[in-house]
């Protein structure tokens, strides 16, 4: 390449640049790698935060369940390793004091724990905690709050666990491994593990688990768990990390993350759609002055070398700026949300930044590969005929480039071969349907549109004698709106979902334990009190004996073993029996018919019938039409399986394993359940509120509603943060596609107005054309919409499909307005154009 | 420093061949000037595309200063272009991203001169639009825009140029200008020129015009002579 080669190159770029004929493509450049990067570094660093406050939930990064201590080589080989460890004894056991007694969960931790969140602590039992990091002292015990209840403790009082004593020094409020079932959990007291012997505990028949926790740097824990997994018996170990959490927590982070990834996606192939009008429209624009150099005798490899320089150029400029951009928004954003959300601001990331470059450079090269090398198939002769074109006929080369510039990026992006294919196969065909659609209705809005010489109809005709062009234009407007769509109801539904978990009032307190008798008073003094409270759900305490006559203590026992300890572990030795013949809210009948819409009369023979929870059948192997035998108290029954419930359990609503029906234990006395909620500022009366009421026990779950609540809010800020950098993006395209269209427009609007059409007749005409444009796109929008919604809802995300009939109506509307207005704005300039003014123009 | 023997050129349309020129032989000789004269549709335009090596010939044999032009790809023709031609156009064709001084230094730049801006500020100077340097083409009036064309056509000093009517978009004040400043400078540089145009006076001051009608050329017209020879179409 010579020098003057260079500096022409260098020189046309500045004045290209200059005069604005790179603005389009260089926004685009700019756009991809500013989103891009700033959407990676903001989901590396969203994801970071979340993933820390996932790993709280269970303590640590990874944890290592076990039912007998392990080889404590394991334990000296990860700090070996130079993770660190912290090791915590759990055991169910019985609590006494004050000549009062209850089952608790005792954890027995050693220095370091939690390696992940923190203890909170109060003085006083059902208050707000304040975080520590200390543990009780020897010889000390926390104690959760419903013991202070159950067993009338007072702080300094002593409390008796197996043959040890402990004096009780503080209220745990918050335990960062608590799991978040509401009635699964025994009240927790927890003591130094040095203690743990005294108690006498452990010993052959306990029920006792080890935990062993783990952090460090992931490829530590890598390391770690490959060489700890050959090593480990899957009857007595479990490990846990919080990548593979199966929690509610676990499927939001998981589901976020998609979604920034098929968010940051469609940005992209937005962004480079615009690359790709732009590029052509340069390419267009500059035939004339490749005719002009190849005339003055510019060999061939002198053009190419002038124009891939300016690419080379652009693309560089696209790529510095776009870095600072989204550099600066992400930091804008971040700090923004820093009060809400802990996101570490510091710290660099490499690998965001890399791809950004890689996505700039890949976009901009592959997606402006044929427009170029239109261009430089151009013929010097066009400097004397200047209707000669550029002489490359196959767009095979257009189809290869952008196609395998798409594939390349959702490949670097999922790092995922198989879904990037199927995402592109699927796409192509969406793309190509649509372009058969679209063809067909063009053709038949010209066939309808034929009459008298009107705007509708100037509008229509312009669109058919384009009608493949159009067609492509129409498909990039309509995919366009289709991904903004997809983007958005994907937003909506997945924010909506989350929040359905917790709409607001949800309750934060359950009450447990409340006699017949007591039901009307708390209910009355509640209400005198201005506190709502919920449904009062009967509940008899019941043994599950037996499947078919066999008795179920083996396999009960394997199911607690594997017990995955997030979700619920209630169902030990006995379970809260209800009967009620109303469904629950949230619950679904997913086999069977549910009771209370086939009553039985109280004299039928036959079995009662259960409804059973639809994931403890899995595990415990039970077929609709077996017979459950419950004891309760000395009395026997039998059930038949007659229904099977998908139960919601994140709902935080009393759930149950089994509802019966009523007849069978109408003549057994319950207890009641129920739960309010509290506003946070009131949560000082509730020792007050609950002073008549010694034997009800109150069981706190504001803290674990919290911690919901906070990665709700900080993945739908992410998720909104998102959405708007993919409406730039799908705006960048729409105006891409109106200023490519200009330079046609111009010398049909000059004769229109030459042959003296009417101004306004001619404005509306561009106005329609481009509403028409935006109605099609919008309906075809809709349509592909809910296809990829109804795909990516049940394939990937793994939500329930719905269907969006507004959109229906919203997509054309939307799409002509917004189309609409985008071509009048760009096409305004040259519609107040006088003729000799266009005429001028055109030459 | 040109010569012509039997040249045709033939394209393909939907309906078949057609041969938009019939055999043509003529010479031209060097610091010439020569118009080629003829209706639209005629092939004028065609035949000057040819002879300047922007499109090859069918048949035949054509040389520019004794080089085979009708063996040559578009490559070489490009670089027998770069270095002994120059060109003038109706509609101007100035690169519109590029200022005036930077559209006539391009042929320089393009063969690799140094000093491309000096020459292209003296040629400048020539025209009288030193003082327009900087402009962009658009902002240059019709008449202000050729002569950026003829400075652009001149600078790399070529052995001959062509000009497809040059003063086919401008009035007649301006036509008259650049006439003028065409004809000066081709006098002064020597330099052989080949014109098609529709323009009777501009056709006059060529030496000899050649009159095309229907691919075919029919007559030859020395300056100020009557029709003296009727080249044959052979």
């Amino acid at each position: 390449m010579t020098r003057q080669t260079l500096g022409l190159a260098w020189r046309l770029f500045r004045h290209e640049t200059r005069r604005g004929e790179l603005t389009i493509i260089l926004l685009a450049i700019v756009l991809s790698v500013a989103s891009v990067l700033s959407l990676s570094l903001f989901s590396e660093r969203l994801q970071q935060a979340l993933t820390d406050k996932s790993a709280e939930f269970i303590a640590a990064d990874r944890v290592l369940y076990a039912d007998k201590p392990v080889d404590p080589e394991w334990i000296e080989y990860a700090q070996g390793l130079g993770l660190n460890t912290a090791h915590q004894v759990s055991a169910r056991s019985m609590a006494f004091s004050n000549e009062q007694m209850d089952l608790v969960d005792l954890r027995a931790a050693d220095a370091g724990y939690p390696l992940k969140g923190t203890l909170k602590t109060s003085e006083e039992p059902f208050s707000v905690g304040t975080a520590t990091k200390l543990l009780p002292e020897d010889g000390q015990a926390w104690v959760e709050s419903q013991l202070f209840q159950t067993l009338g403790l007072n702080i300094g009082d002593q409390i008796e666990v197996g043959d040890a004593s402990f004096v009780v020094s503080r209220v745990l409020t918050e335990v960062p491994d608590a799991g978040f079932s509401v009635f699964g959990g025994d009240p927790k007291v927890l003591i130094p593990r040095q203690n743990l012997a005294a108690t006498n505990i452990e010993g052959p028949g306990s029920r006792v688990g080890y935990r062993y926790f783990f952090t460090g740097a992931k490829a530590d824990l890598d390391n770690y768990y490959k060489w700890l997994k050959p090593q480990l018996d899957r009857e007595l170990h479990d490990w846990d990390s919080v990548e593979d959490d199966n929690s509610a927590i676990g499927r939001s982070v998981g589901r976020a993350g998609q979604y920034f990834l098929l968010a940051s996606l469609l940005a992209i192939v937005l962004a480079a759609v615009s690359i790709a009008v732009a590029a052509q429209r340069y390419s267009l624009r500059h035939y004339d002055p490749v005719a002009i150099m190849k005339t003055l005798g510019a060999p061939k490899a002198m053009v190419q070398q002038i124009y891939l320089l300016q690419i080379i150029f652009i693309t560089t400029l696209g790529i510095v700026l776009g870095s600072a951009i989204g550099f600066v928004i992400q930091h804008l954003v971040v700090s923004a949300i820093a009060s809400e959300v802990n996101v570490a601001i510091d710290g660099w990331h490499w690998r965001p930044l890399l791809i950004a470059i890689f996505t700039g450079a890949v976009c901009a090269i592959l997606f402006s590969l044929y427009p170029l090398l239109k261009l430089f198939s151009v013929s010097p002769l066009r400097v004397l005929r200047r209707d000669l074109g550029a002489n490359l006929a196959s767009r095979l080369i257009q189809f290869l480039a952008s196609g395998g510039a798409v594939f390349i990026l959702m490949w670097a992006y999922s790092q995922n071969l198989k879904v990037s294919a199927i995402l592109f196969v699927s796409g192509i065909a969406l793309v190509l349907g649509l372009l058969a659609v679209t063809y067909g209705l063009i053709r038949l809005g010209r066939k309808l549109a034929q009459g008298k010489m009107s705007a509708w109809q100037l509008a229509w005709a312009r669109i058919h004698r384009r009608a493949m062009d159009n067609s492509v234009q129409l498909i990039s407007f309509a995919v366009t709106i289709m991904l903004l769509l997809v983007v958005l109801v994907m937003r909506n539904d997945m924010v909506k979902q989350w929040q359905e978990q917790l709409p607001e009032g949800t309750p934060n307190y359950f009450l447990v334990n409340i006699s017949q008798a007591q039901q009307p008073q708390l209910a009355q003094h509640f209400a005198e009190n201005q506190v709502q409270i919920n449904k009062f759900y009967p509940i008899v305490r019941g043994r599950f004996a037996a499947i078919n006559g066999e008795k179920i203590r083996t396999s009960v026992s394997k199911e607690d073993d594997e017990d995955n300890r997030n979700t619920r572990n209630g169902l030990g030795r006995e379970a809260n029996l209800t009967w009620s013949n109303t469904l629950q809210n949230g619950t679904v009948v997913t086999d069977g018919v549910w009771f209370g819409d086939n009553p039985l009369a109280d004299d039928d023979q036959r079995p009662y019938q259960v409804s059973v929870e639809k994931r403890l059948v899995e595990r415990l192997d039970i077929k609709m039409g077996d017979v459950l035998t419950f004891n309760i108290g000395s009395e026997v029954i039998e059930t038949e399986v007659t229904s099977l419930r998908d139960v919601n359990w994140q709902s935080l609503q009393p759930n149950f394993f089994f509802v019966i029906e009523p007849r069978a234990l109408r003549n057994f006395t319950p207890t009641y359940i129920s739960s309010f909620g509290l506003p946070p500022e009131r949560k000082s009366d509730v020792t007050q509120l609950m002073r008549p009421f010694a034997n009800v026990t109150l069981i706190d779950v504001d803290a674990r509603l919290n911690q919901l609540r906070s990665i709700v809010e900080q993945v739908s800020l992410a998720v909104e943060f998102i959405l708007v950098l993919v409406l730039v993006a799908g705006a960048l395209v729409l105006i891409a596609q109106v200023q490519a269209s200009m330079d046609e427009r111009q010398q049909e609007l000059a004769i229109l107005r030459t042959l003296g059409a009417k101004g306004s007749l001619i404005r509306a005409s561009v106005i329609y054309e481009f509403v028409i444009i935006g109605v099609v796109a919008g309906v075809m929008a809709a349509l592909s919409n809910e296809l990829s919604l109804l795909m990516l809802q049940t394939q990937i995300f793994q939500m329930q499909a719905s269907l969006h009939l507004e959109y229906w109506l919203i997509a054309p509307v939307a799409g002509a307005a917004v189309v609409g207005t985008l071509g009048a704005l760009g096409c305004w300039r040259l519609l107040s154009l006088n003729t000799s003014h266009l005429l001028r123009q055109m030459v | 420093m040109i010569k012509t023997k039997a040249i045709t050129k033939t394209v393909s349309t939907t309906q078949g061949e057609l041969q938009i020129l019939q055999p043509i032989s003529f010479d031209v000789k060097e610091g010439e000037s020569v118009a080629i004269i003829g209706a639209s549709g005629s092939g004028k335009s065609t035949l000057l595309s040819l002879l300047a090596g922007l499109d090859s010939v069918t048949e035949g044999e054509i040389y520019l200063d004794d080089q085979a032009m009708h063996n040559m790809d578009e490559e070489q023709r490009a670089q027998l272009r770069g270095a002994k031609v120059g060109f003038i156009f109706q509609s101007f064709m100035l690169v519109q991203s590029l200022t005036a001084i930077e559209n006539i230094m391009l042929p320089a730049e393009i063969a690799g001169h140094k000093d491309a801006k000096q020459k292209a500020l003296d040629i400048l100077q020539q025209v009288g639009l030193a003082h327009r340097a900087n402009h962009y083409p658009n902002q240059l009036s019709g008449g202000e825009q050729q002569r950026v064309a003829i400075a652009r056509a001149f600078i790399s000093r070529p052995k001959i140029l062509f000009a497809d009517e040059p003063t086919g978009n401008l009035d007649a004040v301006n036509s008259d200008k650049i006439e003028k400043l065409l004809f000066d400078l081709n006098e002064t540089a020597n330099t052989t020129l080949v014109l098609v145009t529709h323009d009777n006076t501009l056709a006059n001051q060529c030496q000899r015009q050649l009159h095309m009608q229907a691919g075919v050329l029919t007559e030859v017209t020395e300056k100020l002579t009557k029709p003296s020879l009727a080249m044959e179409a052979s």
